[in-house]
C-alpha cells in the first residue's frame, strides 16, 4: 500500500478514469516521481478490470426480457380493476352515509329499474356507459393482448428457425409446444398443431430412411 | 419510432396520452434495469419481478413527472430503492433467503462448447470469487460501484439516484474499490489471477 496517503483517493479516480481534467496533468508528473502510488493506480486498475470481465460475462435470460411489456400491463390492469372496485364500493358507501343517502338510492334504484323496463320493452338491450377508469382498463388489456399476440409469433419464428438453422427437433416440439400454450383459444394452436404434424412426420421419415428394416 | 428521440420527449409524449411513449421507454430500459437489479439481487426471479414493478411504479408516476433529473437518472433511483426494500426484507427474513433461485452458473459465464474445460472450470471460479467480493461490499458502497462502473452513470447522476452529495458518492467509491483490492488480495498473492 502505498505510504504517500495524499494521493490515494486520487489514484483511486485516476485509476477509475475520474479524475478531474484540471487535475490530471498535474497527477501524472507526480506519478513520475512515486513509486508508490504508481503501484497503487496499477493495483486499483487491476482490479477494476477483473470485476468489469466478471460482470461483462452476465447474461440475461431473453424470455423473462420478452415478457416484461407484458407483465407490467398486467400488473396495471389488475390495479385499475382493483381500484374500479373499490372506488364503487367507497361511492356505495359515501351515499349511505349520507342524510339524503335513503332518498338518494330510492331515486337512483327507481330511475334504473325504470331504465331497464323501457329498454326490454322498446327491444334495445341496455348498455351502460363505459368509465373513464374503465376505458383505462381496457387499455392496459388492449396492450396486454398485443404483447400475447407478438409472444406467440416469436415463440413460432424462434421454433421455425431451430427447425430450419439448427435442426434441432427436441428444441423445435418443446418451442411449438410453449406456442401453443401461449395461444391457447387462438387460432394460432392450429398452426402449433400443423407444424408439429409436420414435425414428427418429417422424424419418422427420417427413421424409416436411417432404418430400411422397419420399412 | 424514432430512436432519437429524447427521453424527456418521449415521457412529454405519454403525458399527453400517447400510450405507445411507455412501451417505447421500456424497450429502451428494460435490459439495463434488469441487468442492473440481477447485479444487485443476485437471483433471476427476483430481479424480473423488481424489474416489472419498477416500470409499474414508473407508469403511475410519470404523469405527475417534473424533467429535475434525467429520465434514466429517476428511472435508476426507483429500481434502487426497490432493491435496498429487497434486501432490508432479506436480512430480515432469513427463510426469504432459502427459498432463492441463485443464478444458474452456465448464465453467468459464456459457454462455449470447444474451448478447453479446465480452463473454463478455472474462469467460473474466479468469476465467482470476484462477484463474491463485489456482494461483500456494503450496500451503499456496492449501489454507487455498480451505478458507476456497470451501468455507466456520471458521478453526479448517481448522487441524484442515490439521494446523496457528489463528494460523499466519491467516498464510498474511493471505500469500495479499496475494499474489493483488499478482498481480491489473496487471489494475486497465490497467483491465481
Amino acid at each position: 500500500m502505498p505510504t504517500c496517503k495524499k494521493s490515494e483517493g486520487q489514484a483511486i479516480d485516476y485509476a477509475s478514469k475520474l479524475l478531474p481534467p484540471a487535475e490530471e496533468d498535474p497527477f501524472e508528473q507526480h506519478l513520475k516521481d512515486c513509486e508508490d502510488c504508481t503501484a497503487a493506480v496499477e493495483a486499483y486498475r487491476a482490479v477494476l478490470e477483473l470485476t468489469d470481465e466478471a460482470e461483462e460475462e452476465l447474461v440475461l435470460p431473453e424470455l423473462a426480457l420478452q415478457n416484461i411489456e407484458m407483465n407490467v400491463y398486467k400488473r396495471l390492469a389488475a390495479t385499475q380493476q382493483e381500484q374500479t372496485l373499490l372506488t364503487r364500493i367507497r361511492a356505495y358507501f359515501a351515499n349511505l352515509g349520507s342524510p339524503f343517502g335513503w332518498y338518494k338510492t330510492a331515486a337512483v334504484s327507481s330511475m334504473a329499474i325504470a331504465l331497464i323496463i323501457t329498454a326490454v320493452l322498446v327491444g334495445k338491450p341496455f348498455q351502460p356507459q363505459q368509465t373513464l377508469q374503465l376505458t383505462e382498463a381496457q387499455s392496459a388489456d388492449a396492450r396486454i393482448e398485443q404483447y400475447r399476440q407478438q409472444g406467440i409469433q416469436r415463440n413460432l419464428e424462434e421454433a421455425l428457425i431451430t427447425q430450419h438453422l439448427r435442426n434441432d427437433t427436441w428444441e423445435t416440439e418443446s418451442q411449438l409446444h410453449r406456442m401453443k400454450e401461449q395461444a391457447q383459444g387462438t387460432n394460432w394452436t392450429k398452426v402449433a398443431d400443423k407444424q408439429l404434424e409436420n414435425l414428427q412426420s418429417r422424424t419418422l421419415n427420417r427413421a424409416q430412411r436411417n432404418d430400411p428394416s422397419k420399412n | 419510432m424514432d430512436k432519437l428521440i429524447d427521453d424527456e420527449l418521449l415521457v412529454a409524449q405519454f403525458q399527453a396520452g400517447r400510450q405507445n411513449a411507455f412501451d417505447e421507454l421500456m424497450k429502451r430500459y428494460k435490459s439495463k434495469i434488469f441487468s442492473y437489479l440481477l447485479r444487485s439481487v443476485r437471483n433471476y426471479e427476483d430481479a424480473e419481478d423488481i424489474t416489472i414493478e419498477v416500470f409499474f411504479k414508473a407508469y403511475r408516476a410519470l404523469e405527475g413527472w417534473q424533467p429535475k433529473a434525467k429520465f434514466s437518472t429517476w428511472l435508476y433511483k426507483i429500481a434502487s430503492n426497490l432493491a435496498i426494500d429487497y434486501h432490508r426484507a432479506k436480512a430480515r427474513n432469513p427463510v426469504y433467503a432459502l427459498e432463492d433461485t441463485e443464478i444458474p452458473e452456465a448464465h453467468l459465464v459464456a459457454t462455449d462448447l470447444y474451448s478447453d474445460p479446465e480452463k473454463q472450470l478455472e474462469e467460473k471460479e474466479r468469476g465467482i470469487i470476484i462477484r463474491e467480493a463485489v456482494d461483500q461490499l456494503s450496500p451503499k458502497q456496492k449501489a454507487v460501484f455498480m451505478l458507476s462502473r456497470y451501468e455507466g452513470l456520471q458521478l453526479k447522476e448517481v448522487a441524484e439516484t442515490l439521494d446523496m452529495a457528489e463528494g460523499t458518492v466519491k467516498i464510498h467509491l474511493h471505500r469500495a474499490v479499496k475494499r474489493l483490492q483488499t478482498l481480491l488480495r489473496p487471489l494475486w498473492e497465490n497467483n491465481e489471477i
